[in-house]
């Protein structure tokens, strides 16, 4: 236990006074109930309405992932690793799976290969369209928000059919997919549904980005440039808006995505506004992948890979080693990396989220300055995404 | 990063205009039909295999633990049976739906096949303790389930009542369609209990669980 005494003194240390010492300036809580911060808290010192220090309180949705995964065996983990990212959960399965697959030395089939690019397009496309609706919730743009929850859904019922459930959909596993693409009828649906998405997407342009207002509220805000964003560790679309063509899919391609034709969207104000063009310059390539992707067809073959060590899925084995695997995902380079000891559960599982940088180091760096009102804007803006900070 | 050797999308592409008359645009909406489902008068149409509650062919269960094995959330425990006097020779998996994250690992991993999903995924329940019971059962005969949902095609838990007589061990189900399944719980874990040792010479309980359909 720490005393109260070391607490005031670690507490001023930092730069904040538990008692009201100081008289210039007002400590504000931007707490987990707070319908900006998701979870997550920042502590603000204000002078009048501007930041002068903000300190990033993080922690609220630790739930220990890599102890909990020490003690699980290696397909079993899935299950629980996909709950480090929560609007696109197929990105910890996914680079686990690559992962494992690197240290086992499996060439997955291509089927699976295609499924499995399908799968994350999909996924990126809801969690863009998520983000845009808390962007536009935090903006005050109800309708917007409202659309993009909408059509959002219509992923979620493809997903739904696809794999069984609705967000935590455990489909990835090492070696494959876990199901199959239920038919024609489903491929059909995922195209209708992409055209229909791709032609609401200039009501969302109307509406947010090329309004005046957002404009007014967004541009030149939490302004971040490349030096700084390369030292941090920024990756994703925030580092891209401060103009540094970097992408995962590109850098260290993956699956089919060497074969897809897309365009990576960069700018260079690195502000908030152009940080949220970038990713809806992002939802529309995506969407057109998706239709690239369609337009191939599923490969035919098996959908996961065939070994006899897998019969005996409780007590599987992975022999010694360690791989690092990452993708790119709606914040960021999301990477894991995996030791095995040669055992049926893995030795070690370090997930790395994106929003780690950005969320805590970043995001105070950026608030010194902003006026309160800035701060939800700020924040949606790096699309910071607390379960991957805590883990 | 010196070079760039894939597709960066040009500027003018990416920029937009701020306009203050475009976002009118949005009002075009507001006679349109709402997509909203109204979930008590209408149904929502959900996936024919998505992963709901657990069911159980009593008979097809070898009780060789592999989906306790490999349950990530611990939520299955097996649970040794005695139905109508008779106890069964092998335990069956218990399910604790407090824990279970519905993964269908252990679907995938039974190597019988006893263990199956249907597509039920509804059951609230309040906070006393008697109600709380029914999320911890030995899942029932699919058969049974699917017959109940011909009945109620609502996706809702298909055993409205679970009562457990701490003394005698029983424990009741009741089930949606008016039906009662009693059983006995003589032990949990891989061993066998003490008390009911299963008899080499034992003969079948497969009659035994006529009732359950
Ligand atoms: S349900 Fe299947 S995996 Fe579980 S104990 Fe029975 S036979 Fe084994
Ligand atoms: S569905 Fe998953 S969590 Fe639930 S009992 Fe089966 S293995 Fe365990």
């Amino acid at each position: 236990m720490v005393s109260q005494s070391e607490l005031i003194k670690e507490a001023r240390e930092n730069g904040m006074d538990l008692l009201p010492l100081d008289k210039d300036t007002y400590e504000l809580f931007f707490g987990p109930q707070h319908m900006a911060t998701e979870n997550f808290s920042i502590i603000l010192k204000m002078d009048g309405h501007r930041v002068v220090k903000a300190i990033a309180n993080p922690g609220f949705l630790h739930r220990g992932f890599e102890k909990l995964a020490e003690l699980r065996p290696w397909y079993t983990n899935i299950a629980l690793l996909l709950r480090i990212c929560v609007p696109e959960p197929d990105v910890p399965e996914m680079i686990y799976s690559m992962a494992v697959e690197e240290i086992m030395g499996w060439e997955v089939p291509e089927r699976a290969q295609w499924i499995r690019t399908v799968v994350l397009e999909m996924a990126r496309v809801s969690a863009y369209l998520f983000w845009t609706m808390g962007m536009a919730f935090k903006l005050g743009v109800y309708t917007a928000g409202q659309w993009a929850a909408a059509y959002r859904e219509r992923f979620m019922a493809l997903f739904e059919e696809l794999t069984g459930a609705r967000v935590y959909h455990i489909y990835t596993i090492p070696g494959g997919v876990r199901r199959d693409i239920p038919g024609d009828k489903w491929l059909r649906q995922l195209k209708d549904t992409v055209e229909y998405v791709k032609s609401k997407l200039p009501d969302f342009d109307h509406l947010i980005f090329e309004n005046y207002i957002t404009f007014r509220r967004m541009e030149g805000i939490g302004v971040m440039d490349k030096k700084f964003a390369l030292e941090e560790g920024v990756t994703g679309p925030n580092l891209r808006a401060t103009g540094v063509p970097y992408d995962v899919r590109r850098a260290d391609p993956y699956l089919l995505y060497p074969e897809l034709d897309f365009e990576v969207p960069v700018l260079k104000e690195g502000d908030a506004l152009s940080r949220a063009l970038i990713r809806r310059y992002e939802l529309e390539q995506d969407l057109y992948i998706l239709e690239q992707l369609l337009e191939m067809g599923p490969p035919s073959g098996p959908y996961k890979i065939q070994d006899p060590r897998l019969k005996n899925l409780p007590r599987f084995k992975v022999p010694a080693g360690d791989a690092f695997a990452h993708v790119e995902s709606t914040k960021g380079d999301f990477g894991a990396y995996v030791v095995s000891d040669g055992g049926n559960k893995p030795y070690r599982v370090q997930i790395r989220g994106p929003s780690i940088a950005h969320g805590i180091r970043v995001l105070e760096q950026l608030l010194v300055g902003a006026r309160i009102a800035d701060v939800p804007v700020i924040l949606v803006s790096l699309d910071n995404c607390p379960p991957d900070i805590d883990r | 990063m010196e070079e760039i050797d894939f597709k960066v999308a040009p500027e003018s592409k990416i920029k937009k205009k701020p306009s203050y008359i475009k976002p009118w645009l949005g009002l075009k909406y507001l006679f349109k039909k709402p997509v909203t489902i109204k979930i008590p008068y209408e149904k929502t149409q959900i996936a024919e295999k998505y992963r709901g509650f657990h069911s159980l062919d009593w008979k097809k269960c070898i009780g060789c633990n592999f989906c306790g094995q490999i349950c990530p959330a611990r939520a299955i425990e097996m649970t040794w049976i005695e139905v109508n006097g008779k106890a069964e020779k092998r335990p069956h998996p218990k399910i604790d739906y407090g824990r279970c994250t519905f993964c269908q690992f252990c679907v995938d991993v039974c190597p019988t096949g006893a263990l199956g999903f249907v597509s039920n995924y509804m059951l609230t329940t309040e906070w006393r303790e008697e109600e709380l019971l029914l999320y911890d059962w030995v899942p029932i005969h699919p058969d049974k389930i699917k017959e109940i949902n011909e009945k109620y095609p609502d996706y809702r838990f298909p055993v409205s009542k679970i009562e457990f007589n701490k003394e005698t061990k029983e424990v009741t189900y009741y089930l949606r369609d008016g039906e009662v399944f009693k059983f006995r719980i003589l032990g949990y874990g891989v061993r066998p209990p003490a008390a009911a040792k299963p008899k080499p010479a034992a003969p079948k309980t497969g009659e035994a669980k006529k009732e359950q359909g």
